[in-house]
């Protein structure tokens, strides 16, 4: 009996698919969206910023050295020669704060360090220091160079004062603390920038934004799916097919696997058509894949999730297009994730948006394979998966499921 | 033998309205049961609840004796549910359409083929199965849509105001069909506003108002109800509220309604002898042009069961 109902269940899951695409395909609207549209946006994408053409990303930062002692030489020298920012980077020195204010605000330098008279021995002797930051809103991508620079060497600075104050505390002589911390500082703050949008400075921007755009463009094609759920609410076929002998949840899993499948058919479209036609490197293709997978699937759940909460076809559509806007906007797809305000930032990551790009630059950034993005899949996943129970709960307390 | 349908004490709210309260009856196998009611009354939502399209807050329904919240795929495997407004695809076919929902049921291809011709003849289509649905007029549409819920030959079949839009004639054919279906075997929910289908069809009425069955029974029983009371029916040129008023004041009339712009229904007992009270009454409000005296019908049940008409 179980199996004959799984037989029938599966069966009238393909009969519901098989109309939906079938009407997809008779408006027009499924080789628009999961194909045409997408090679477009990858087109429109590669011509605007990808290729080498593109003057690739360099930062001159200003350093103020009031300091003269090995912390801030250390810094620089390490900046230089991580992998991120090798060649990318390039120190320029002032005298005292105003000459680089100045520079900075003539635009000579993208932001500048500021390290106060006394920094390296404070920071010995596990008094801790700080270190200033000045910025130009012209040269946002310097400003954030900077600033990470300054979280990384706050984080090292803060270690570095518990460690001293620890050691001082177990009786070490305050001369052999400060002589440890000097030979150890020499081998220099570990500068490291992995995950900030800056390593996308090695990665091409028509990915960044094109793959931005696709996984917002996949809501919409999702959409597409949630709309004629309520169309066919209101023609009342949608009550015709619940009330055929089948599980109530059949109809609204036969179309939402046609959204989910033209979503992922879109999104693809958009990274074969930028791979092949502009040799862009979007990073390992199965990392790659699953990522856009694990998208594909939250984003279904997510429109299906607002399908449940409307009560027209219009409201639908508007509701799916206000998701779609302020995630991309929020995930970085609009603009940059690091030009929003820190609350905004957190935010982010509630988003599909946020993390699939995040892994995505990951990919192509660095080269790594589908284990560096397993955190973002199953993140992603699982965001899929609250909104899709949510959404079958809303669907079963209407008039839906 | 198992009832084609039993609902128990059904209830549905909406926010703190009762709009189906305690409705509860049966069906026979084989029985044609009519559900009388004006707008409003509740027929639909009822419905809704016995197809499993929605859950009751209280009450149960069984259908072939299978319990619809327990087992709803078995229970509506019985049902052929005609809902009231037209639910087609009108970029489709009928043709297309009956094979769509058909294969919903389970039908197999093959069959399902010769059903499709089977059910278009039924309802007199075949000429126009071709044809989109969005093309056809309204009582072609309703046939489709009668036709969709035939398909699987169910036993037990739910019309939901299935002739609204119809013109005489069609609505003749539908009956007609609709009859034989039951003559072979079909159990039959049927709701209307029109009395004098549901006189036709059916076997055995339900009267629904407010959400609540006033009263069941065929209509011999309803009608006995009445006692000797007779369903007068009075046309006149002039005010027919203000005639209505002074025709309620009139020893022996239990209702009088106003039916139209030039029309009054009036329950009368031994409605024949008052006629000269009930013209004197009228008065100067107007000046009477017609007068009928009909026979204890459903019509008369009604009103007297619900102080009301049914088409508004
Ligand atoms: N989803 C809903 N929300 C709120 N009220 C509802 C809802 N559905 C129906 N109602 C109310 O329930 C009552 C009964 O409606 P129903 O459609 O069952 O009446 P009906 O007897 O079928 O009328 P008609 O002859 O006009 O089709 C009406 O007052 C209607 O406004
Ligand atoms: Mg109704």
């Amino acid at each position: 009996m179980a199996k004959t109902l799984g037989k029938s269940t599966l069966s009238a899951l393909l009969v519901v698919g098989g109309h939906e695409l079938r009407s997809r395909l008779r408006d027009g609207t499924a080789p628009l969206i999961a194909l045409v549209a997408p090679i477009l946006l990858a087109t429109m994408f590669g011509l605007a910023l990808g290729g080498d053409d593109d003057p690739p990303f360099k930062a001159t930062i200003g350093v103020v050295d009031l300091d003269g002692g090995e912390f801030p030489a250390s810094v620089q020298r390490e900046a230089l020669n991580t992998d991120e920012l090798k060649g990318v980077l390039t120190f320029r020195q002032y005298p005292d704060e105003a000459a680089a204010r100045g520079a900075v605000d003539g635009g000579e330098s993208g932001a500048a360090l500021v390290f106060p008279a006394g920094f390296s021995e404070s920071v010995g002797a596990g008094r801790g220091g700080q270190v200033s930051v000045l910025e130009s809103p012209e040269s946002p991508l310097a400003g954030v160079v900077a600033r990470s620079m300054v979280d990384r060497i706050s984080a090292l600075v803060e270690a570095r004062t518990l460690a001293v104050r620890a050691s001082l505390e177990a009786g070490v002589p305050a001369d052999r603390v400060q002589l440890f911390v000097e030979e150890n500082g020499a081998a220099g703050p570990a500068l490291s920038l992995v995950g900030d949008p800056v390593s996308g400075g090695k990665v091409d921007l028509a990915v960044h934004y094109g793959a931005g755009m696709a996984v917002m463009f996949a809501f919409f094609v999702v959409g597409t799916t949630a709309r004629s759920l309520l169309v066919e609410r209101q023609n009342g076929t949608l009550d015709r097919m619940r009330a055929a002998p089948l599980p109530l949840w059949t109809a609204l899993m036969g179309k939402s696997a046609v959204g989910f499948g033209l979503a992922l058919v879109s999104m693809c479209a958009t990274w074969l058509s930028s791979v092949l036609i502009f040799g862009a490197s979007w990073g390992d293709p199965l990392g790659v894949f699953l990522l856009l997978l694990a998208h594909v699937f939250a984003a279904t759940a997510i429109v299906m999730l607002v399908a449940s909460r409307a009560k027209t076809d219009a409201q639908a559509d508007g509701y799916t297009l206000g998701v779609a806007f302020v995630f991309a906007f929020l995930g970085g797809s609009i603009v940059p994730v690091y030009n929003l305000p820190e609350w905004l930032r957190s935010v982010s990551l509630i988003t599909p948006n946020g993390w699939v790009s995040a892994g995505l630059s990951e990919l192509a950034g660095t080269g790594a394979g589908p284990s560096a993005v397993l955190v973002p899949i199953a993140v992603v996943t699982g965001i899929g998966v609250v909104a899709g129970t949510l959404a079958l709960l809303g669907f079963r307390k209407g008039r839906f499921a | 033998m198992t009832p084609a349908l039993v609902c128990e004490r059904l209830v549905k709210r909406y926010g703190d309205k009762t709009v189906v309260d305690r409705v509860g009856f049966h069906i026979d196998e084989g029985e044609a049961y009519g559900l009388l009611g004006p707008n409003g009354a509740g027929k639909t939502t009822t419905i809704s609840m016995l197809v499993g399209l929605l859950r009751p807050d209280e009450g149960s329904v069984r259908v072939g004796g299978i319990d619809v919240d327990e087992d709803p795929v078995a229970a509506k495997r019985l049902i052929g549910y005609v809902p009231q407004e037209i639910a087609l695809y009108p970029e489709l076919t009928a043709r297309e359409n009956l094979r769509y929902f058909g294969r919903l049921h389970g039908l197999p291809r093959r069959e399902l083929a010769s059903r499709i011709g089977e059910v278009l003849d039924l309802v007199g289509l075949s000429g126009r199965g071709d044809d989109k649905v969005g093309t056809y007029s309204g009582g072609m549409k309703r046939r489709t849509n009668i036709a969709v819920a035939l398909l699987h030959r169910p036993r037990l079949l739910i019309l939901d105001e299935p002739t609204v839009g119809v013109d005489p004639q069609s609505r003749v054919a539908i009956l007609d069909r609709v009859e034989a279906l039951v003559g072979e075997g079909m159990s039959l929910l049927y709701t209307s506003h029109y009395m004098e289908e549901v006189e036709r069809v059916c076997t055995r009425v339900g009267i629904i108002d407010q959400g609540r069955v006033v009263a069941d029974g065929s209509k011999r029983e309803l009608v006995a109800e009445l006692g000797g009371t007779d369903r007068v029916e009075l046309t006149l040129d002039g005010d027919v509220t203000a005639a209505a008023e002074k025709l309620r004041t009139v020893e022996g009339v239990s209702e009088a309604v106003v039916t139209g712009s030039s029309s009054i229904r009036l329950l009368v007992a031994g409605g024949r002898h008052l006629l000269p009270a009930l013209l004197s009454a009228v008065g100067d409000t107007g000046a009477v042009t017609g007068v009928e005296v009909v026979e204890p019908d459903l019509e008369a049940a009604f009103l007297h069961l619900t102080g009301s008409t049914l088409r508004d």
